[in-house]
């Protein structure tokens, strides 16, 4: 008998046209490592909700699930919840009243509350933590906080919504890697809801793809990319070492890591790359000199001898962790914060002899969080908000504009109700409306699934093309390499390094491509993306 | 460095301060008052909340001066007949009494100084959470939700200043339905945020069954003493002040401001009491000059 298992079960919420979840059956053994992968919406949310009756969403339900060989309901089986936004999970103002809070409401004893954290708060390595303040941690280590705070409760089932999709590279592999160790060393069954696919495939025991509600293939890692591969629209889901593999025509073993892959590539030919020619250098439309800034006095600078230049038709694509000072820099760049010292010039005037409405139109930001930057309570209203006060009069375009995003459906949808690739682009809608010579974007791809983040790329490639240029930040290594023209790394409050993303990925341990990590050793040239790759590759006969 | 007074347990700390409260109320009288600010004054140099006391002192001393010179304006009581002001009589009982309710607000504020500084809200929620557990839990959400709001509402005013809307410019009536529009997006956004903060908390069990309580502060021998140190002075003080000593009376006939045997008794707890927490520090101050 499975240790967890769903029979038939259907979902669907309060006044929904459609379920959530389908006649959707699962069976899962104790101490399996799965993860639901799939487009926003699909319904993994909801399937990992439905294994928790303290979050158990309201609506109809019908079918069995089964925990431990009992129904669900009188079953006392410990289940751990760790959800996607680090912020919001988080209950307490400090890190030991937050740790403690789940140990509170069981009713330990202070002196197992304690003997348990100071064992877990070891094994984190955050004895440096325990006295700060929540808000002052960053994003990666709030989310290793609201792990740490689950994991005192000793739960056998451990349930995880998409954790590591507001992480940048290297605090996600670390968190996931922590997961690892929890499977292996402990036992404990873990479910994975995920959109970073890239490294999550090696870990799984098996992976569950789900499509409106049911379960669309479900195996073991090989055998689903495989299947995957040969139905389209979901061979976007195949990570790209597996996905090369599989277009060049390998007949083998399905390699997935990048050291079965490095192996496999010894037997494949490269042919020269193409040298393209330099792209004309246009002229600069926005340039920082030797930027200060910092939130308060006492804080030490965010950014510090920052340089930047942005030239017409750039697609500048912005790296680095949480907490390098990204979107600190957006926000100067857009006029909102002042730099303390230092010159930020937009179109070789300085950018603070702008007058703010002006600079507006010029400048389309769209913030990390695009749900502040609705103010009115629908879509709609808030285009209309937008055309006013711009005294626009191009309404006939608002139609097409929305067409194209694919958002005309949403018109008179609260922005709340929408997905997170829906609400951005929504919001994108609205800077397109005042047609902007320049869009910073922060962490577009932000919790997007892969078949989003094509359709956003498309978007934003088209604008590109269009001559608007683009400066975005972002955790998505992969993305920053097919699309940008020129990345740049954010450390310690100063860019880094900066050049074409060739040049840029290959000098990276971390930051850096699977494509690339594959190819490291073995070519005089850079072969960064999947694209180049399958071009440039041939099996050796 | 932390002082051997903050690392007091915070319910020490905190009867230290309602007792030197009530004895700022109780011992009106302007030797003691006196007293009393040098010795508040002095607390609040060692725990260095001296520059938030510079914070306070131009609103410490215009209400002061405000009840002061209140006092002899309304009150004609006395016998002592200072100068009559447009058919006002001004006494000396009138002033005398004004400048010690001033001189005993002065006192109770810069307590209350040294008082944030030391009973951090950490050691405040510790004590509540005793009595009242469900409060403490109350208390601690509304401890992170008032900075976390005031992040977000700047973060609503940024996002907005980007796409040309703030209430910095503009006319009037506009600016206030912008803010009154911030205010309901900050009000929408934390709702809808807050939904997925319950679901946390439910997730962890949360109104499962009976709360226990972490104790982060061990209630140690020496708190036990220092508590039996505190209670003892003020017992000694209270005895004296139902006694009629450790008071100035005013009304209807000003007393001698000259102290008394009884009085100088009294005045001795009064420092010892107040002085504890100097103490505390002095002795560890030789202690460990002595180790070293």
């Amino acid at each position: 008998m499975a240790y967890i298992e769903l029979k038939n079960v259907s979902f669907s919420y309060p006044d929904a046209n459609q379920p959530a979840i389908h006649n959707l059956s699962l069976q899962v053994e104790k101490g399996q490592f799965i993860v639901l992968f799939g487009a926003s919406g699909s319904g993994k949310s909801t399937l990992l909700r439905l294994l928790k009756k303290e979050i158990m969403p309201h609506g109809e339900l019908s079918g069995e699930i089964l925990l431990d060989g009992g129904s669900i309901e009188n079953q006392a089986v410990n289940t751990g919840f760790v959800f996607q936004d680090p912020e919001n999970q988080v209950v307490a103002d400090n890190v030991l009243h937050e740790m403690v809070f789940g140990l509170e409401n069981i009713g330990l004893s202070t002196n197992e509350m304690r003997s348990r954290i100071a064992e877990m708060v070891h094994y984190f390595d955050a004895e440096n933590l325990l006295n700060r303040d929540t808000h002052e941690l960053s994003g990666g280590m709030k989310q290793q906080i609201n792990l740490a705070s689950v994991l005192l409760m000793q739960p056998d089932i451990l349930l995880l919504d998409e954790p590591t999709a507001q992480l940048d590279p290297v605090s996600a592999r670390e968190f996931l890697n922590m997961l690892v160790h929890l499977n292996e060393e402990f036992g404990m069954t873990i479910i994975l809801a995920e959109h970073r696919l890239e490294e999550i495939f090696l870990l799984a025991d098996s992976i569950v793809l789900m499509d409106k509600g049911e379960v669309k293939v479900q195996g073991e890692t090989r055998q689903v990319l495989e299947n995957l591969w040969r139905n389209p629209p979901f061979n976007k889901y195949v990570p790209s070492i597996p996905s090369l593999y599989l277009s060049l025509g390998g007949k083998e073993k399905l390699p997935l890591s990048v050291k079965e892959g490095r192996s496999w590539t010894q037997t494949v030919e490269i042919a020269k790359k193409d040298r393209t020619g330099w792209a004309e250098i246009t002229e600069e439309i926005l340039n920082a000199q030797n930027i200060y800034f910092q939130y308060q006095k006492d804080d030490g600078y965010i950014l510090k001898e920052l340089n930047l230049s942005i030239r017409k038709g750039d697609f500048y694509a912005l790296l680095g962790g949480n907490g390098s000072g990204k979107s600190t820099l957006l926000k100067l760049l857009a006029g909102v914060l002042k730099p303390e010292r230092g010159k930020l010039i937009f179109r070789g005037k300085q950018l603070k002899a702008w007058k703010n409405k002006s600079l507006a139109a010029e400048i389309g930001y769209l913030p990390q969080n695009p749900k502040l930057f609705f103010i009115q309570d629908t879509v709609e209203k808030e285009i209309q908000d937008t055309l006013e006060q711009w005294g626009l009069k191009n309404e006939h375009e608002v139609a097409p504009l929305l067409e194209k995003l694919g958002i005309n459906h949403l018109r008179h949808n609260h922005p709340y109700d929408l997905s997170g690739g829906e609400l951005q682009k929504a919001a994108l809608a609205c800077l397109l409306l005042r047609k902007p010579e320049i869009l910073l974007l922060d962490e577009p791809t932000k919790g997007l699934d892969p078949l989003s983040k094509d359709h956003l790329a498309d978007i934003l490639c088209k604008l590109n093309c269009e001559g608007v240029s683009i400066l975005m930040s972002t955790h998505d290594v992969e993305f920053a390499a097919r699309y940008a023209s020129k990345c740049g790394m954010m450390f310690q409050g100063s860019i880094t390094s900066e050049s074409e993303p060739d040049a840029f990925f290959s000098g990276n341990f971390f930051y850096t491509t699977m494509v690339q990590r594959l190819f490291r050793s073995r070519s005089d040239q850079q072969i960064v993306t999947l694209e180049e790759a399958v071009e440039l590759c041939r099996l050796r006969r | 460095m932390k002082s051997r007074f903050e690392e007091f347990h915070p319910l020490v700390s905190f009867i230290f301060f309602v007792l030197a409260l009530s004895l700022f109320i109780l011992m009106i009288h302007p030797v003691f008052l006196l007293l009393g600010l040098i010795f508040i004054l002095i607390i609040n140099i060692t725990y260095r909340s001296i520059e938030q006391l510079r914070q306070w002192a131009a609103f410490m001393i215009i209400s002061s001066l405000f009840i002061f010179l209140l006092n002899p304006l309304f009150n004609e009581r006395g016998r002592h007949v200072l100068f009559v002001f447009h058919q006002h009589r001004i006494t000396a009982e009138s002033l005398v009494y004004g400048g010690m309710s001033a001189l005993s607000l002065v006192v109770i504020m810069a307590m209350f100084v040294s008082y944030n500084k030391i009973m951090t809200p950490n050691k405040l929620l510790f004590l509540f959470s005793k009595i009242l557990p469900q409060f403490a839990v109350l208390l601690m959400l509304t401890l992170r939700f008032i900075p976390l709001m005031k992040r977000r509402l700047d973060e609503i005013s940024s996002i907005q200043l980007s796409k040309g809307i703030s209430v910095l410019h503009g006319p009037l009536n506009k600016r206030v339905k912008t803010g009154l529009l911030y205010v309901q997006v900050l009000l929408t956004y934390s709702l809808e945020e807050a939904i997925q903060t319950a679901d946390s908390m439910k997730a962890r069990e949360y109104g499962k069954g009976l709360r226990s309580s972490y104790e982060y502060f061990k209630f140690k021998k020496r708190d036990g003493l220092a508590l039996v140190y505190l209670l003892l002075f003020y017992l000694l003080i209270l005895s004296g002040r139902f006694n009629g000593f450790g008071h100035l009376t005013v009304y209807p006939i000003m007393e001698s401001w000259q102290l008394g045997t009884g009085d100088i008794r009294i005045m001795v707890f009064y420092c010892l009491f107040l002085g504890f927490p100097l103490l505390i520090e002095l002795g560890g101050y030789f202690r460990w000059r002595i180790l070293n």
